[in-house]
């Protein structure tokens, strides 16, 4: 990204108005004076583009800033609603979908149970939906993005607009275009990370994480995983696969297997039966089942089995976490997932005592670690922050601004006809066959 | 202790949190000691004092808080207005209350006037719903809220017997964001489009209260075959029960709660063949003892949920007995008495 001197090549005008508009929507600076000195573009140049920006109704006129002598100027704002994000987190047992501002702010949310071994069909139904319900009845603006977290890793595309398979670890989902077919719905981009990527986003946006360049977030559900900003930026890995801390060994077997929800679950279920859970064994024959939550209410009522449980659980992720918190030196670790949700103080104060006895004295000196309070939100205020980081990159953004709309970027509308041709094809040797 | 017509919860929470059923929330005796020591004060800000639910909501806090020796210092009737709502708010962080709760009135607008009263250091329970962004832990104690999910589902189930194969059915929704709404028509239609694939929906929505029977005139006109109608809460559902009486058409309609109106028109074996009610009196005592619990430092789960009531015309009598902590009004009692007889 061009940040000093004039731009000199053709495509002068397209950076610059990128570089202004990043200024404004960040509040980096807003006002004419501070627009000049940031960029170093010429005052006629800025004031040039602000009014195509203006024109574009990318940009608005807001209320009087501070004086410095003279008038007060005049300051620049970024039109948030000139668009909306379409974003859903999809997870094993629920889906979370919701529309977000053009800074990523959520207007509305809603979450719901769903089974991901529905299949692909079904959940892409539901998803279109529930999104057409919100943006309609709600009103909010046409979309210009989606914004998409999925369990299990997700591969990084060759191109900004390319798509991936997804969640191709299940047979259903195997060779499904599910990607292609949401974005070819709305006739938007999409962008897909996995489900603690940008939970771990969420948190440092809108969470404990606020403010924060170094966190780490660690969902524990029914599989253990890791997201990991670094220097405020979100860490993918080579292959888009980083935070698969679940595979770590905790002596003979993987952590994801000893301390994961159905593990858990089992030992709870174990405990019931044998009576050493006098709490569990009233569960169990109340409902059939112990799961998680039950084990997480048992240790806050006292239940010393479900309180030793949870501390033992807590001890083993603290110790593949331990090591992380060396290398890494985060200033925050956030606890979420349905164990974490259920768990309390147990689990935390488990994590406590593995991380902190483990931990180089000036890494854990000022170390927070706390549980999520975002729940499933964390993973949509994710989604949303990850398509505005996309649209809004420099080398995007070039590519668009001209146009007011990223819906017109040449990359993306070949993307978009190629992905027509390629489900016409699929459709059509198939055809339709009589019932 | 559950009813046979009791429901499931069968929604999430705002955050997707997964429900803590309202009757395991319960404080210890030396809970209860220590919160009787300290006399809390506790005020309410609710959208309406007027209505029936609003009554037994206030009733539930005020018996439960007054058990436990906190006192109820104030209570605010915002009148639908989120003007005055975020007035009374400003107004009582700088109060010395404990805690506030609180029923946000639509969603943005309000965020930030309820967040500076956790700032202030007065612990916030909400009713409903809160607001998008607004984060348990940092910005309010807990939600505790009826399961409209699991609501809007009994009304869609309660309707689809009276819509025949490849029928049309109306919702009569809300124009405004609003949660706990939102909640009962995405689960109405998710029902239906699992169970009762053969139905065509449609829609119409008021934004005032009194658009509702417009509305409902509306959709029969541009729907000739409608047979049935799902209305989101009971005031607009006898709106419509009117203006199509005036008409002279008879719709089947299911709605939400069983207000003293809906409760004499099914008594009646009226229009309205179905409610899904809320419980506003526990859901108030459930309030009280979340609200407590938060004073006194323990861990309050962010959503606390209670499952709603199926209510039919066989059983309004004894629903209503259950929901508003009362013996239904002789009216109801006697229209039910002479239906059956007729019946007979």
């Amino acid at each position: 990204m061009r940040t000093v001197g004039r731009p000199r090549t053709v495509d002068a005008a397209q950076s610059s108005l990128a570089l202004l508009l990043n200024l404004v929507r960040t509040e980096t600076a807003t006002t004419r004076q501070e627009l000049e000195r940031h960029s170093e573009l010429g005052r006629a140049v800025v004031a040039d583009r602000l009014t195509t920006m203006i024109d574009l109704g990318l940009l608005r006129e807001g209320e009087l800033g501070q004086a410095t002598g003279g008038r007060a100027p005049r300051q620049m704002r970024f039109r948030q609603d000139a668009g909306s994000l379409l974003v859903s987190a999809i997870d094993q047992n629920s889906i979370a979908l919701g529309v977000a501002d053009l800074n990523g702010q959520m207007l509305v949310e809603h979450h719901e149970a769903a089974r991901l071994d529905a299949g692909p069909e079904a959940i892409l139904e539901r998803l279109a939906t529930i999104f057409d319900w919100l943006l309609k009845e709600t009103e909010k603006p046409a979309p210009w993005g989606i914004g998409l977290a999925l369990p299990g890793p997700i591969e990084k595309p060759a191109a900004v607009f390319g798509t991936v398979p997804v969640l191709q670890g299940m047979q259903s989902w195997q060779g499904f275009p599910f990607l292609e077919r949401l974005s070819m719905r709305y006739g938007v981009p999409i962008f897909a990370r996995s489900g603690v990527q940008t939970m771990t986003m969420g948190e440092a946006k809108a969470g404990g994480g606020r403010g924060l360049s170094d966190i780490i977030y660690v969902k524990l559900g029914r599989s253990i995983t890791a997201g990991l900003i670094s220097e405020g930026r979100l860490h993918r890995g080579a292959q888009g696969a980083a935070g698969m801390i679940g595979h770590s060994r905790v002596g003979d077997e993987l952590l994801g297997a000893v301390a994961g929800a159905d593990a858990l679950a089992r030992e709870g279920m174990a405990a019931a039966e044998d009576g050493r859970s006098p709490y569990l064994a009233q569960v169990l024959l109340r409902q059939g089942e112990v799961s998680v939550v039950d084990i997480g209410h048992a240790a806050q009522l006292g239940d010393l089995f479900c309180v030793e449980l949870l501390g033992r659980c807590g001890r083993m992720v603290g110790e593949a976490l331990a090591p992380l918190t060396n290398l890494i030196n985060p200033a925050l670790i956030v606890i979420g997932g349905l164990v974490a949700e259920s768990g309390g103080d147990s689990l935390l104060a488990g994590i406590r005592e593995a991380v902190y006895r483990q931990s180089h004295p000036m890494v854990s000196r000022d170390l927070q670690i706390m549980r999520s309070q975002m729940g499933a939100s964390a993973g949509l205020v994710g989604a949303a922050q990850v398509v505005v980081e996309e649209l809004f990159s420099s080398s995007t953004l070039q590519g668009w601004i001209g146009h007011g709309t990223p819906l017109r970027h040449p990359d993306f509308q070949r993307g978009l006809e190629r992905y027509k041709r390629t489900l016409a094809l699929e459709m059509a040797p198939s055809g339709q066959t009589a019932p | 202790m559950s009813g046979p017509t009791d429901m499931s919860i069968a929604g999430l929470g705002p955050h997707g949190e997964r429900a803590v059923p309202a009757d395991q929330i319960q404080l210890t005796e030396s809970d209860a000691a220590k919160a009787r020591a300290r006399r809390f004060s506790v005020a309410v800000v609710l959208h309406t004092t007027t209505s029936d639910w609003s009554k037994q909501e206030l009733a539930g806090i005020a018996a439960t808080l007054g058990h436990y020796s906190a006192a109820v210092v104030e209570v605010v009737d915002c009148n639908f207005d989120v003007e005055l709502q975020i007035a009374a708010l400003t107004r009582l962080a700088r109060r010395p209350v404990d805690a506030i709760i609180s029923i946000p009135i639509g969603n943005a607008r309000v965020a930030s006037a309820h967040r500076n009263l956790t700032q202030s250091g007065c612990k916030l329970v909400l009713l409903d719903n809160a607001p998008t962004g607004m984060l348990p832990g940092t910005d309010y104690a807990s939600v505790v809220s009826t399961d409209n999910f699991g609501l809007g589902e009994s009304c869609a189930s309660m309707l689809s017997a009276h819509i025949p194969a490849n029928g049309a059915a109306g919702i009569l929704g809300y124009g405004i964001d609003f949660f706990a709404t939102h909640e009962r028509e995405i689960a109405f239609r998710k029902w239906m489009s699992l169970h009762r694939p053969d139905i065509t929906l449609v829609r119409e929505r008021f934004a005032e209260l009194d658009g509702a029977g417009q509305a409902a005139l509306a959709m029969v006109d541009k729907t000739p075959g409608l047979s049935g109608i799902f209305a989101v809460w009971d005031v607009p559902a006898m709106k419509a029960v009117r203006a199509l009486a005036e008409r002279g058409r008879e719709v089947p309609i299911t709605t939400v709660d069983l207000g003293n109106d809906v409760a004499l028109e099914m008594a009646r074996h009226g229009m309205i063949k179905g409610v899904g009610a809320q419980l506003p009196y526990d859901q108030g005592s459930a309030a009280a003892r979340v609200t407590l619990a938060a004073l006194l430092g323990l861990q309050v789960p962010p959503w606390v949920a209670l499952a709603g009531r199926e209510v039919r015309p066989f059983d309004v009598i004894e629903a209503y007995q259950v929901i508003w902590h009362m013996p239904a009004p002789k009216v109801i009692i006697d229209s039910v008495r002479a239906t059956t007889v007729i019946q007979n």
